[in-house]
């Protein structure tokens, strides 16, 4: 009974990984192809546009992006331990379920379609990932419905019909547009972590922030339906409605996370896994903490992504990629040992 | 009356029906053993008990109301049970797989009290397993397991305990022991528990009442010794058997045609 | 379930309320430009708007350009910032621009949001069509500070294009097959800049109308075109004669088209036909000689202008 949560211990532990991702954000705001000297940054604004660049660029272009990059990420990883639990396959991630292809169509017509307008100071293509991502979401789970009950199975069957058939409708339309279109719309979908408008980073957060909140308050459920739905029911946990919430929930911030920066890859699955390594798989603690670290994780990446071939930057998800990748390989070798072991 | 079915069927979608016409009752503080062969419906009789399948036709009530007017949370506070053991996706430790048995009495921020806490201290302390509470449930044995989601079931602190085959894969010692620990609960904790079994004589040896269920629907309920005699168990499992009284109890030893015990 | 949703729909508006606030206090007003506060520091973000700020006398004025911009010799010496899909917006800012020309496609339009953000002075600008060209050049010229440079170079552009379509207009219209890749193969469309050369230089696209500008073509299609010239944009500025070579091969087994039959198979440089930039004229004469060779001897040449 030594290691049992605790409310006290897990504040500890939350604030302790609070801590680690302020500093990170602070450090790699510093970081960037032009030197910027912090006591400039104080001095303010300035009166003339390019007056004090120090500030201009600390202030417009490396907070934005650091602040976006901890969004994304804590969304990719609260959403990638979510989908894990309620697959109960600790390699899900965030787009297993049609979001991923939802998205880049969106972007695809937005992009065809010349779409211009700004809602609230976001892209169309901002905007329309977003919409498309939930719209498949919903689609799969309707699907999935319809095809048998909300099991497990039968959403992920859902998922490989919605994505085949996607993958189709995009692959039609991307040989019909023309090349400088198709080079935006791809490179926009390999996640970019770009310098937003304030607004929109507030209203994200919010977004971002509530959606995990209530996830948390689901959390000790997630425990529960780890166990299967029939274990799950006789302990007072309803499946069905756990698992709506969780995924509507999840894939909402996910499909936030895909409007504010496209596709960042393997956030959603190294990060969860790592963290249930180092941490144990109990929800209260894994969700939060998740969070912070995939924010922190993706802050790092971002960093690197724009100053390691300067003046040239790389996506973000390319980073993501090469660090996260040997680094889920190592994990699924240590994985597989144990599945090997078990009955 | 604490569990209480009448006219109960069953079938599985397009098949044939399973439970055919099935009345019994049990007051408080019964122990009961659901037996029969392979496929006669035991373990879909327990389902229903428990609230996961919905009869055809019948009803269910659990101290007088009906099963489906319980909500899920009310009714995991009435039955707890315990399936075969199994080991999940996640490395949980055996005190935290316990300790989610009090799921149904956690408040908002779903964290454990000290009521709680206690509960699920007790569970191990009543099966013996507290040295265990901080492995992952997949570095303990098959029986130790079984043990920890036996502990799981009493820290839910239920008038009902539903088992399918808790003793299924288990050696002569766990088994034994499973079932002392659950006549202890019937007999000092007045729980009513309701067993699917494969093994005649651990039904024979602790049960009082016994439900037999035929491959055809057909079934006996009442008193263990009534329903289990020699002619009743060769007609529904097909197997001759040598009865002999030890204690209060009869035994029934299956007597294949060439064993050595074969009388031929 | 009421609980939980009115907390949402309360922070929801709380955060609208919010969100307004902050976007109405970073709205800037727009600067009027006249001689005396013209810009001094120049970024281009677009080779073709490099070859527009040079052209109209500006060159002196240009501090930072993309990593494409090689025309006129001058730009390949300025500082970089980044390439033309991927523009580096510390490096921009660190510039101190007075003046920000770029293009309107996605990625260059979130560069933009945020240098306007950040209180900097941005022209983006659309430039897809030769009507376009004129424009650009215009609104470059007025935020420039020099609006009658802008229209001289406009009227220039103008005269000399309309004197290359008169010439053509005398000869018969030639078909024309325009590639802009060959693997796999695509072709310039009806409605796009590509085609308006073409047909002022007195050519007509061998290939009908489609939806998308630039269309993948098959092999059915290009047999029945009876194309009479085929002229393939280069990849790259190096090596055009083992292009060339190489587009003759490729073409050989079109052999019931004119183009190969006659041998009428030209691969010239890009960076004055597709560049949609001063040089148009450069690059329309270069055209219309591959399709009237008679009536259009010589390339001119490009008049570097000194300021």
């Amino acid at each position: 009974m030594t290691d049992q949560l605790t409310p006290r211990r897990l504040i500890i532990k939350i604030a302790l990984c609070l801590a680690l991702l302020v500093i990170v954000m602070f450090v790699c705001s510093l970081v960037g192809t032009q030197k910027v000297s912090l006591r400039a940054v104080f001095a303010g604004p300035g009166d003339e546009p390019g007056q004090n660049i120090d500030y201009d660029i600390f202030v417009r272009v490396r907070i934005p992006r650091v602040i976006l990059a901890a969004l994304v990420g804590a969304a990719l990883a609260a959403s990638g331990v979510v989908l894990q639990a309620i697959l109960r396959n600790p390699l899900a991630e965030p787009y297993i379920l049609g979001i991923s292809s939802g998205a880049a169509l969106g972007v695809i017509m937005a992009v065809m379609l010349g779409l211009s307008w700004r809602f609230l100071g976001g892209s169309p293509l901002a905007i329309m990932a977003f919409v498309f991502a939930l719209g498949t979401v919903w689609l799969v789970w309707l699907i999935g419905h319809l095809a048998g009950g909300s099991g497990i199975t039968s959403l992920l069957l859902a998922g490989v019909v919605v994505n085949a058939f996607f993958s189709a409708v995009i692959m039609l339309l991307t040989s019909i547009i023309d090349s400088q279109q198709l080079r935006s719309t791809i490179f926009w979908l390999m996640g970019n972590i770009t310098e937003k408008d304030f607004s929109i980073l507030f209203l994200s957060a919010i977004f971002i922030i509530a959606g995990i909140a209530g996830l948390f308050a689901i959390c000790q459920k997630l425990n529960v339906l780890t166990f299967g739905r029939q274990e799950a029911q006789s302990l007072g946990v309803n499946p069905r409605a756990i698992t709506l919430v969780a995924f509507a929930l999840a894939s909402f911030i996910t499909a936030v996370a895909v409007g504010l920066s496209g596709l960042v890859g393997f956030v959603g699955l190294v990060v969860p896994h790592s963290v249930r390594l180092v941490f144990g798989p109990d929800h209260r603690q894994l969700l939060p903490t998740s969070a912070l670290v995939g924010a922190a994780f993706v802050v790092v990446c971002d960093t690197i992504a724009r100053t390691i071939i300067a003046p040239a930057q790389l996506p973000v998800g390319v980073i993501t990629a090469i660090i996260g990748g040997p680094v889920f390989l190592l994990l699924l070798a240590r994985y597989s040992k144990k599945v090997g072991s078990l009955r | 009356m604490n569990i209480e079915v009448k006219n109960l069927c069953f079938a599985y979608k397009a098949q044939s029906e399973i439970l055919k016409n099935i009345s019994f009752g049990l007051g408080q503080g019964s122990f009961l053993s659901i037996a029969g062969p392979n496929g006669a419906g035991k373990t879909t009789l327990l389902n229903l008990l428990s609230g996961l399948l919905k009869p055809m036709s019948g009803s269910i009530k659990i101290d007088d109301a009906p099963l489906q007017s319980y909500s899920i949370k009310q009714l995991a506070k009435k039955i707890a049970v315990v399936r075969q053991e199994f080991v999940p996706v996640f490395e949980f430790s055996a005190a935290q797989v316990v300790s989610m048995a009090r799921t149904p009495y956690l408040g908002a921020l779903a964290f454990e009290t000290d009521a709680d806490k206690e509960a699920v201290a007790d569970a191990f302390e009543m099966t013996d397993t507290a040295r265990f509470a901080d492995r992952p449930l997949n570095h303990l044995s098959g029986g130790e397991r079984q043990l920890i989601f036996i502990a799981r079931a009493l820290a839910q602190q239920t008038p009902i305990l539903l088992l399918d085959e808790p003793t299924s894969f288990l050696d002569m010692g766990h088994q034994v022991g499973i079932y002392d620990l659950l006549k202890k609960m019937q007999i000092e904790n007045q729980k009513t528990i309701v067993a699917v079994t494969h093994d005649i004589n651990l039904a024979a040896q602790y049960s009082d009442a016994t439900l037999l269920l035929a491959a055809d629907g057909t079934y006996k309920f009442g008193p263990t010794r009534d329903v289990l005699t020699t002619e009743r168990i060769e007609n529904v499992f097909g197997v001759k058997t040598f009865a002999a009284q030890v204690g209060q109890s009869r035994f029934f030893f299956p007597l294949g045609k060439y064993g050595k015990g074969s009388r031929a | 379930m009421k609980k939980p949703l009115a907390i949402l729909v309360a922070v929801f508006a709380f955060a609208s309320v919010i969100v307004f606030v902050i976007r109405q206090a970073d709205h800037k007003p727009a600067k009027t430009t006249n001689q005396a506060n013209a810009p001094q520091r120049i970024v281009s973000l677009s080779p073709n708007l490099t070859e527009i700020v040079f052209a109209l006398g500006l060159g002196e004025r240009v501090v930072a350009v993309s990593n494409e911009c090689d025309w006129p010799i001058e730009a390949k010496t300025k500082s970089k910032v980044g390439s033309f899909w991927q523009p580096n917006t510390e490096a921009i800012i660190a510039a101190k621009p007075d003046l920000v020309v770029c293009e309107t496609f996605a990625q260059q339009k979130e560069v933009a949001e945020t240098l306007k953000r950040a209180g900097l002075n941005v022209l983006s600008l659309r430039v897809e069509s030769i009507e376009e060209l004129f424009t650009a050049i215009a609104k470059i010229g007025q935020a420039a500070g020099c609006p009658e440079k802008g229209e001289q170079l406009v009227a220039d552009i103008k005269k000399q294009i309309d004197q290359i379509r008169s010439k053509s207009s005398s000869a018969g219209k030639v078909k024309v097959l325009w590639i802009m890749q060959t693997e796999p193969l695509r072709v310039a469309g009806v409605n796009t800049f590509v085609n308006e050369i073409i047909e002022l230089g007195g050519g007509q696209n061998a290939i009908g109308p489609t939806i998308d500008q630039y269309p993948s073509v098959g092999t059915e299609e290009i047999l029945t075109c009876g194309a009479e010239v085929i002229i393939q944009s280069a990849m790259g500025t190096e090596d055009i004669a083992k292009q060339q070579v190489a587009a003759e091969k490729f073409w050989s087994r079109y052999a019931n088209l004119p183009a190969v039959k006659d041998k009428r198979i030209y691969v010239i440089d890009p960076d004055t036909v597709l560049r949609l930039g001063p040089r148009l004229p450069e690059g329309a004469q270069a055209v219309a000689k591959c399709m009237h060779p008679e009536l259009f001897a010589q390339p001119k040449e490009t008049k570097q202008k000194n300021d």
